[in-house]
C-alpha cells in the first residue's frame, strides 16, 4: 500500500517526543534519512526554513506519524491520516497545490493532519493538512481560503 | 515599505509574473485581484498566520506517544 512506501528502513524503532535529534543517530541512519527525504519546496508555516523532512512509521504507534526535518532548525510533528479521523473527509486540493506536487488527480498521495495538544486536549488540524506525493517525494501544506475543516479538531479531551 | 495609490481596475505589476489588480473599492474593503504563476504561494495574512502559530504550537509535543496511539487505536 503506498502509506509504507515513505516508511524508513528504521521503522521498527520505537518512537517518542523525545527521540534523539537526527543528527545525533548514526551515519547509516542518517544516509537511510536522506535517502527517504520529502522536499517541502516552501517549508511549512511557521518552519519556512525546514525543505527537508522524514516520514516516519512504526507500527506500536500506528495509526500515529511523525515528520521530522533533517534540514535547518529541528521540527518535529505528531500526525494522522484525517481519513481516519473523519469519514469522508475531503480537503481540496487547487490546480497549484497538485502542480507543487508533482501530481495529478489520479496521483495516491499521503495525508497527514498535524496533532496538537493544548491545555490537554488533542486536537488535529483538519483544515490545513500537510499531503505528500510519495512518487515524487514532495510535500505540502495544503492552506484551503474555505474553513470548511477545523484547525482544532478534538480528538480527546484529557491527556 | 512602497505605497501606491490606485484607482479602481488600476493595477501594480511585481517583477513580469505578478500583478495585483484593484476590481472594487468599498466602504469596507478593496477587492483585490492577483494574477500570479502557480510556484508562487498566495494566501491571505490572517490565514497564513492562524495555519503558523498552529504549526508552532504543535511542534515536538510532549505527550507519551504509545499511551496516546493507544487511545488513539482505531477499530
Amino acid at each position: 500500500m503506498a502509506r509504507s512506501s515513505a516508511a524508513l528502513p528504521v521503522s521498527d524503532t520505537p518512537l517518542s517526543a523525545e527521540a534523539p535529534p537526527v543528527k545525533a543517530l548514526s551515519p547509516d541512519v542518517q544516509e537511510g534519512l536522506a535517502r527517504n527525504a520529502i522536499t517541502f519546496p516552501d517549508g511549512i508555516p511557521g518552519f519556512e526554513a525546514c525543505r527537508r523532512f522524514v516520514l516516519l512509521t512504526s507500527e506500536p504507534m500506528a495509526p500515529l506519524q511523525r515528520i521530522e526535518s533533517i534540514e535547518g532548525p529541528p521540527a518535529a510533528f505528531l500526525g494522522i491520516d484525517p481519513r481516519l479521523l473523519l469519514e469522508g473527509y475531503r480537503c481540496k486540493l487547487t490546480e497549484t497545490d497538485l502542480r507543487a506536487l508533482g501530481a495529478d488527480a489520479e496521483t495516491t498521495l499521503l495525508w497527514f493532519a498535524i496533532i496538537s495538544e493544548t491545555d490537554g486536549a488533542l486536537t488535529a488540524n483538519l483544515r490545513a493538512p500537510i499531503v505528500i506525493n510519495p512518487q515524487r517525494m514532495i510535500g505540502r501544506q495544503v492552506l484551503p481560503d474555505d474553513g470548511l475543516y477545523p484547525i482544532r479538531h478534538v480528538l480527546t479531551t484529557k491527556a | 515599505m512602497l505605497v501606491f495609490t490606485r484607482r479602481r481596475h488600476e493595477a501594480i505589476r511585481i517583477g513580469d509574473r505578478i500583478e495585483v489588480r484593484v476590481l472594487r473599492v468599498g466602504r469596507d474593503g478593496v477587492r483585490i485581484g492577483i494574477t500570479a504563476p502557480p510556484d508562487v504561494p498566495v494566501h491571505r495574512e490572517e490565514i497564513y498566520e492562524e495555519i503558523r502559530q498552529a504549526n508552532r504550537a504543535a511542534v515536538a509535543p510532549q505527550v507519551d506517544l504509545s499511551a496516546l496511539a493507544e487511545r488513539l487505536r482505531l477499530p
